[in-house]
């Protein structure tokens, strides 16, 4: 691509603008102020939904630290802004830095607005920690070692489990096998990913028909019809938005659903809309770091889960915990680097530095993080029932894994590792 | 051979919706030469509002399950007040550039999301499975919802009876005439006004009937109005812009090639549709049923 002296010497007075902007406000000194933190979630759009549920899931905190002593003795102050497109949501960035003076960035669900975004943190300067949208093009060649960024466990991981899951339950159960997963990289990965498993098992199978509506298609009735007409005795699906409980609804009318086992990593995503009418029991569903409804849970979860089902009427999924995760971790940081400096205010590097190998209480159990700035958490999958109070799907058996289990290591690429990994089936 | 008949039977089902949308698209194009983006909210509009209004039926009134088709045709056919005040806004750009219209019209598509998420919230909202209370058809793999042909059969009795008032009625024939020569048709007594308002007001109850019957398929959502707008435009070009056999055909034409090139090859879902696009603009730029400017 062509770039003129003129872009580039704007993108190089943009670039310096943030730095200069990250150098001078970033960390506030003075200790009676607030710690600023600049919130980016979408509250429009097709992730509108799990752009709440971090958004609820942070104010909580926020409140619960505040009653006590905030961070480190300062208060905690939101600013809350809109994750939409990748350039509008670099600006908002540039908004919270520079106008703003945040202390700390937190958010982004989307994989796209996550990597357009990933340099011009490191150009920033700002401690940003991502909630979600970690996708393996992003960890292997947009920012392989960021200093200031820190993100959420890697997308696949859901599909790594669902497909270890898969074959401790159903081998030689299954051989043809379709797929319909949203036509972006974290549905082409996750498909990628479940066969790659499949393939590095050796478990024998055939892929019948690979569907791929984009995101926020309502009428997947002709969808159906390939894959009913494709005959796969197994589906894999990474549908994630509004057009997942389409789906469901669509193949549970056309009898799709009827024979053919079903493998949903992230159905948990749209967990409430998943109704016990048209979702059947029996199928392999994913609430990845967060099951509201986890007998195992911590207190910590339940209370949150009973205040959001009490304030919301509704209840919570994963990107709550990947929320309260990013913020309980960048108090705990910023608090063990105080600490350090025996109560004083610790520099942004500092807190970055703390930030390394800590490990802290989220809602969906402990969690930490690597020395890649990656994240590592809990992740739940099982089989979905119909035997509960609510009008849509829950677990009946389920299992836990930690995500070192289904994600690559710091440095190795995804593909060449789920070639060598030692999985735990 | 059931398979065939499930992947046809799909393809003419999404081609019913696209229809109703584009139905609406081509009349307000053909006697008001408005090129209208928001027929996508209008839908969209449809469909939320349906929603509403059989929840409000059907545990407020009672309403049995069975009625839920008439139910969502009268809340459909309940939205057509919103016609009148937005032709009002219109009239500022009759006779302008397109780019006018577009942009006026895209205003709305943003202020209609606004809208939707003021009263409905950012979450996608749905109905339950009761529309499968009229049961399915199920012969060996062949399957499908009775409601789902019960949306086909409407977007025929719309074709068949928008085809009937434009052709045998008297104010079918007003119509046809303001579209022909609007100078004319006023010095000859007809209130020019009045018709567009009309025209515009069937063109949004069009619009909101579609949405309010496919809601208990599928779901309603911040996004949908641009979903088929888009692929709407696709059936206008196709069929011939102003043209209503143009639209029928058009949509049978998307519907049918977007269901058979998911099962054939499914990564050209868009392309196939779109080569059909260039290829009718290079064979008959005018569309398959539209009238060549001269």
């Amino acid at each position: 691509m062509a770039v003129s002296r003129r872009t580039l010497l704007k993108s190089a007075a943009a670039a310096g603008a943030l730095s200069v902007a990250g150098e001078v406000f970033a960390p506030a000194i003075a200790q009676n102020k607030p710690v600023r933190i600049g919130l980016l979630a979408p509250r429009s759009g097709i992730a509108a939904a799990p752009g709440e549920n971090g958004i609820r899931a942070t104010q909580w905190a926020v409140e619960r630290f505040n009653a006590q002593a905030g961070i480190a003795g300062r208060k905690i102050e939101l600013v809350i802004e809109e994750e939409s497109s990748p350039k509008d949501t670099i600006e908002r960035f540039g908004k919270l830095v520079q106008q703003e003076k945040v202390d700390c960035v937190q958010g982004i669900i989307s994989t796209g607005v996550g990597l357009a975004l990933g340099p011009v943190v490191e150009d920033a300067r700002v401690l940003t920690i991502y909630w979600d949208g970690t996708t393996q093009d992003g960890v292997d060649e947009k920012i392989p070692n960021p200093r200031y960024l820190f993100r959420s466990t890697d997308n696949e991981c859901e599909a790594v489990m669902s497909s270890l899951l898969t074959i401790k339950h159903w081998k030689g159960k299954f051989v043809t096998i379709a797929g319909i997963n949203p036509d972006y990289s974290y549905g082409r990965n996750n498909m990628a990913a479940f066969i790659a498993i499949l393939e590095r098992f050796g478990i024998e199978h055939k892929v019948v028909t690979q569907q791929w509506p984009k995101v926020g298609t309502m009428d997947l009735t002709s969808h159906v019809a390939a894959l009913k007409a494709a005959k796969p005795n197994l589906i894999f699906s990474s549908l994630l938005f509004a057009d997942l409980p389409v789906f469901m609804k669509q193949a549970h009318a056309a009898e799709l659903t009827k024979n053919a086992k079903l493998v949903f990593p992230a159905a948990g995503w749209q967990h409430t809309l998943m109704k016990k009418e048209f979702t059947p029991e029996g199928m392999l569903f994913g609430h990845n770091t967060l099951y509201f409804a986890n007998p195992n849970a911590s207190a910590l979860a339940k209370e949150f889960v009973a205040w959001y089902e009490k304030t919301h009427k509704d209840f919570p999924e994963w990107e709550a915990d990947r929320a309260y995760f990013a913020i309980a971790s960048y108090k705990a940081a910023v608090e063990k680097a105080s600490k350090a400096k025996n109560g004083a205010w610790p520099s942004q590097d500092d807190v970055i530095d703390a930030m390394v190998n800590l490990s802290v209480e989220s809602l969906g159990g402990q969690g930490s993080w690597r020395k890649d700035h990656i994240a590592d958490q809990s992740f739940v999958q099982g089989f979905t029932t119909h035997k509960n109070n609510y009008d849509f799907v829950t677990l009946g058996t389920f299992e836990t894994m930690f995500s070192p289990d289904l994600q690559k290591p710091p440095g190795a690429n995804f593909w060449e590792w789920i070639k060598t990994a030692q999985f735990k089936v | 051979m059931s398979a065939f008949a499930n992947i046809f039977v799909g393809g003419v089902f999404h081609a019913a919706v696209l229809f109703l949308v584009a139905a609406g698209l081509q009349l307000v194009f053909g006697v008001q030469k408005i090129v209208n983006l928001a027929c996508g909210s209008f839908y969209a509009l449809g469909a939320y509002f349906g929603i509403t209004f059989l929840g409000y039926a059907q545990e407020g009134v009672g309403l049995s399950p069975w009625l839920i088709l008439p139910g969502l045709i009268v809340a459909g056919i309940l939205l057509g007040f919103i016609g009148p005040p937005i032709e009002r806004l219109l009239r500022t750009v009759y006779g302008r550039d397109e780019s006018f219209q577009l942009l006026l019209t895209f205003a709305l598509v943003l202020m209609f999301q606004d809208v939707f998420r003021f009263f409905w919230g950012s979450n996608p909202r749905s109905l339950d499975s009761s529309y499968l209370i009229y049961g399915a058809i199920n012969t060996q793999d062949f399957s499908v919802p009775v409601y789902n042909l019960l949306v086909i059969a409407a977007a025929i009795a719309t074709a068949v009876g928008l085809g009937a008032f434009l052709r045998r009625t008297n104010y079918g024939r007003i119509l046809r005439a303001t579209a022909e020569n609007r100078a004319m048709a006023e010095a000859l007594g007809v209130d020019v006004r009045r018709v567009y308002s009309t025209v515009f007001t069937l063109g949004a109850v069009l619009g909101t009937t579609a949405g309010a019957l496919v809601v208990p398929t599928a779901a309603a959502s911040l996004d949908m109005a641009m979903e088929f707008v888009i692929e709407a435009f696709a059936v206008v070009v196709i069929g011939g812009l102003g043209s209503m056999r143009g639209a029928l055909a058009g949509a049978l034409i998307v519907g049918l090639v977007r269901a058979f090139s998911l099962v054939v090859y499914p990564e050209f879902e868009v392309l196939a549709i779109y080569l059909i696009v260039i290829m009718v603009l290079l064979a008959r730029p005018a569309g398959l049923f539209g009238r060549p400017v001269v």
